[in-house]
């Protein structure tokens, strides 16, 4: 049987997984990341909830995994074209592949968070992204974190909200936000941390834990009703309104600092992938699959599929899992596959 | 001689007397119905020599030439004015004529018969007539002719409106039921059967072009036929006889109905009840013309064309409750309806008294107004939330600036705001920097005319005492109701824009041009409810140019995010977000610009281009 190409787009996570796996299974992946170095968000990220586990270090065992695979770095795709079950993909630096299989581990982009004014990111100084956040445990670098005494974090932002035209919920934030609570309190134990949440949804292994522990050895405060409007005072603290929904108060702080928990969105560039290989998005702007139970990992278009948050806000866990999974669904297509066209010939 | 009364007339008196009295006691009922206050102003609005002169004005540009409509689609304007002005003119020149040349000159009548006559004498003239060659009477009968074509034609282009209202340039128009079609009939059949009428008598009774030549010599060749020819007269009577017996229950009521309503308007008169006094000369001005249906902009949702201002107004008139209190909910206030009406029907202020009305389970909790604070531990230390800026330069202090609820919601705007003052070295305090009180606005607009003025009278309270001599806005919607219903007197109250250009005009700030290209939405609230047009056109003249969206000006779409409407869902809204972009994208600009915190926010959700407000791209491009 001749050698089976697997184009992988996007080098994250689900795609280092993925690529793992089929190689396990005897096949050829090609990864392609367009950015020029693996691990995605996670490479970004410096610890992982619920138990604060180091993020380099599960990125350090993908990375081992996929050592002697194929990677294409800084590369994109520029078109793809079917021949039955042929995918002949250019790609940006002018090579042409011949794929028998093409997996979208596209991932995700964080939300912009610009485009919820009323919470003055890049407006006011001392409004920061969860991402930033993490940047600064991982470099200890960032001067607008300069001993804060009142911190804020504000969930679901771009999240649940129709007024940014998501209405999903993005899954990671709740419990990212309390271990991010933790942590910076951890660094400043003087602080006080408030978080403000519309509801929090602990469903993980752990997670419930996590949300005790905030509260009993952090004391961090849970706030739940929404941050409706930031402004900036003389000293160039934050005034935040909000309303305490348990109490039915509304409320009005100061803070030294305040996150926002960005949800996550349909990642730059899909859309054009999409139009590539003719698949269709859900109402909430992710890929669609076949079927969310049986065919989690497959499309209308057969021979292409899905993996981890290109089709919904997932957690690591559900990625790399499902990353094993597709891995057996393109093995098994492949190989029917061949069997046809075995058939075929005869 | 002929004798100058024929049965054929009696159907025709009876429905003219009958329209008459109706119209007479309608009248007296709506000035009945005014407050004490606007009745005195209406009276005095009488004997005023220029409010004299504006309503003779209005009465011919309004009632019968059209000049609204004239302006806005020509076409339209020709089948109005021609047929209501040939109309006109058909009754006086009509009227001259039979006095000139009655067949009763000289003959002794009793009051009623000379009443009687003068009703269908001139009407029915040509019945009665002999035809005289002088040239004044054939100047007459030309005159007399040349109207009723002038009106047939006009009723040829009614029904083409009617089959092909593409043809006369409008998508959609109103639909009727079945006694409006028959009054409509009714109207349509007049003049065609005054025609064959006057025609059948023509060979001895006179008439020039239109009913000698083409009707009594060609159409009828030249013969008078007596039973034909009585047999139209009677259908002419009949048929104005219903046309008059309908119209009060019909559109064709606003005929009688707008020339009372021009006098109310002209006398400074406005919307207080909601189906009483003003507002019922405006329900029965309504002509159900339809204009304002392809501008609402929810026409574009779905089967919300059915909710725009003539369903409203008939619905009022019908006094539907049901349908009305929804229409009243759903309207989002753009006015663009009141824009184009020939009338200026203001169907916003029925609505507001409409809203008022309705009873809406609401809680209104204003003690924190005299300083209650709430209680939570938490916040105790930071609370001052309803409390203006401490700061105490009061008396110097000349400029102050309010911001608004809105404009905290986009603080871009505030920012900009505030390096403006100081670019132009300002002497200014910004009043709400910590919080205000709500303006008032969107209690007014749910018809909450008490609550609102709770706030605003508090406002009103808190700026007199800032010692300002000039009030800085940035949010049309507080715009608004701070020139409309506070009473800031000696204050001078000026939206961003307007101050901004005077900043310019005044070279207190300099302006970098560059060459990019900027739409400028007209947010309702500034454009079509103060005209505030040019001022913000200025401004962007300064820094860069100015792309013209598809609906410019007095016709700009609404953003869809408007506080006006209470019930509509975000769907629609967000269909007329989209369809609203897709006019101001019209020629390709690269940035989107208005001057409203609230269509900022609206049009950024679904703009593909940035959409900023006015006092961003001034700040962006200071020298």
């Amino acid at each position: 049987m001749k050698e089976r190409n697997i184009l992988i787009i996007g080098g994250g996570p689900a795609g280092m997984e993925t690529a793992h796996q089929l190689k396990q299974l005897g096949l050829h992946p090609i990864i392609i990341e367009r950015n020029d170095k693996l691990g995605g968000h996670l490479a970004q990220w410096d610890r992982l909830f619920p138990s604060s586990d180091d993020a380099e270090e599960l990125l350090e065992k993908l990375k081992e995994q996929v050592e002697g695979i194929e990677v294409k770095l800084n590369t994109r795709v520029v078109n793809i074209e079917r021949q039955g079950q042929t995918f002949h993909v250019t790609l940006s630096n002018n090579k042409t592949l011949d794929i028998d299989a093409i997996i979208l581990c596209t991932g995700f982009d964080l939300f912009k968070a610009e485009k919820k004014q009323e919470y003055g990111y890049g407006i006011y100084n001392n409004v920061i992204t969860n991402a930033e956040l993490e940047k600064y445990f991982k470099t200890h670098q960032d001067e607008r974190i300069n001993d804060p005494k009142r911190i804020g974090f504000v969930h679901c932002v771009g999240s649940r909200d129709v007024k940014v035209n998501n209405t999903y919920c993005s899954k990671v934030c709740c419990a990212t936000a309390l271990k991010q609570a933790c942590e910076i309190k951890d660094e400043f134990p003087e602080a006080d941390v408030y978080c403000f949440y519309m509801d929090l949804r602990m469903f993980g292994k752990g997670y419930e834990d996590l949300y005790l522990k905030a509260q009993k050895d952090f004391d961090i405060k849970c706030v739940r009703g929404r941050v409706c409007e930031v402004s900036e005072n003389m000293e160039g603290k934050l005034v935040i309104k909000a309303e305490d929904t348990l109490l039915g108060t509304p409320m009005k702080m100061t803070l030294d600092l305040l996150v926002l928990m960005c949800g996550m969105e349909k990642a730059d560039g899909v859309e054009r992938l999409q139009a590539m290989l003719n698949l269709n998005s859900s109402s909430d702007g992710f890929i669609e699959n076949s079927n969310p139970f049986t065919e989690m990992n497959c499309t209308k278009e057969k021979g292409v599929f899905v993996v981890g948050s290109c089709t919904s806000p997932k957690t690591l866990p559900d990625t790399l899992s499902e990353a094993r999974s597709a891995a057996m669904e393109v093995f098994n297509y492949l190989n029917d596959n061949g069997q046809q066209t075995t058939d075929n010939s005869l | 001689m002929r004798p100058v009364f024929d049965p054929f007339v009696l159907p025709f008196v009876l429905g003219t007397t009958f329209v008459l009295l109706y119209c007479f006691i309608g009248m007296i009922r709506i000035i009945w119905q005014l407050p004490k206050e606007d009745r005195r102003k209406f009276g005095r609005s009488l004997i005023t020599p220029k409010t004299l002169w504006k309503n003779i004005k209005d009465l011919f540009g309004d009632c019968l030439f059209h000049v609204k409509i004239w302006k806005r689609k020509p076409i339209l304007g020709y089948m109005h004015s021609s047929i209501a002005f040939g109309w006109f003119m058909i009754i006086v020149v009509g009227h001259f004529e039979s006095v000139t040349f009655s067949p009763l000159k000289g003959a002794e009548l009793t009051p009623l018969q000379d009443l009687a006559s003068t009703l269908y004498l001139p009407i029915f003239f040509r019945f009665f007539a002999i035809e005289e060659l002088s040239l004044k009477a054939q100047i007459y009968s030309f005159l007399m002719d040349f109207f009723l074509l002038m009106i047939i034609s006009g009723i040829v282009i009614a029904v083409v409106k009617k089959k092909r209202p593409k043809q006369v340039g409008m998508k959609r128009v109103t639909k009727f039921g079945i006694r409006e079609d028959l009054v409509r009939i009714a109207l349509w059949t007049i003049f065609p059967l005054r025609f064959l009428a006057e025609s059948s008598v023509a060979g001895f009774a006179g008439g020039s072009f239109l009913t000698k030549f083409l009707g009594f010599e060609l159409l009828f060749g030249g013969n008078y036929n007596e039973t034909l020819s009585m047999v139209f007269w009677w259908l002419y009577s009949i048929d104005l006889a219903i046309f008059m017996f309908v119209l009060p229950f019909t559109r064709y009521m606003h005929i009688p109905a707008e020339a009372l309503l021009i006098l109310l308007r002209n006398a400074g008169l406005k919307t207080t009840e909601p189906r009483k006094g003003y507002a019922l000369a405006e329900i029965y001005s309504c002509p159900s013309c339809g204009l304002c249906i392809d501008v609402c902009p929810m026409s574009s949702t779905g089967d919300n064309y059915k909710k725009t201002a003539v369903y409203f107004m008939r619905n009022v008139r019908k006094k539907k409750r049901r349908e009305v209190k929804k229409m009243t909910e759903i309207c989002l206030m753009c006015g663009k309806c009141i824009e184009v009406c020939p009338l200026g029907i203001d169907s916003l202020n029925i609505k507001i008294a409409q809203r008022n009305k309705i009873y809406y389970k609401m809680k209104s909790d204003f003690s924190y107004l005299e300083g209650q604070q709430t209680t939570d531990n938490r916040q105790q230390k930071d609370s001052q939330v309803f409390r203006f800026s401490d700061s105490q330069i009061q008396n110097d202090s000349k400029t102050v600036y309010f911001a608004g609820c809105m404009s905290h919601l986009t603080p871009k705007i505030t920012r900009s705001m505030v390096k403006i003052f100081e670019e132009a070295k300002e002497n200014y305090e910004f009043l709400d920097a910590n919080g205000s009180i709500c303006c008032g606005r969107p209690m007014m607009l749910t018809g909450k005319i008490k609550e609102a003025k709770a706030l605003i009278d508090k406002n009103t309270e808190l700026i007199k005492n800032s010692g300002a001599k000039r009030l800085v806005l940035s949010c049309p919607i507080c715009y608004k109701v701070f020139k409309e219903e506070y009473k800031l007197d000696g204050i001078e109250i000026l939206h961003h824009t307007q101050y901004i250009n005077e900043l310019i005009e005044n070279d207190r700030i300099s302006l970098d041009r560059s060459d990019k290209h900027y739409v400028y939405h007209d947010p309702c609230e500034l454009g079509r409810a103060f005209g505030i047009y040019d001022e913000p056109r200025n401004i962007i003249d300064n820094i860069g140019l100015l792309t013209p969206p598809k609906s410019d000006r007095d016709m700009a779409v609404c953003c869809g995010g408007s506080i006006g409407s209470l019930t509509m869902t975000l769907e629609e809204r967000d269909e007329i977000t989209s369809n609203s972009i897709k006019d101001l994208m019209h020629n390709n600009p690269e940035e989107i610009v208005t001057a409203c915190p609230l269509c900022q926010k609206t049009f950024a959700r679904k703009s593909p281009i940035k959409v900023k407000d006015i006092a961003e791209i001034v700040v962006e491009n200071i020298e």
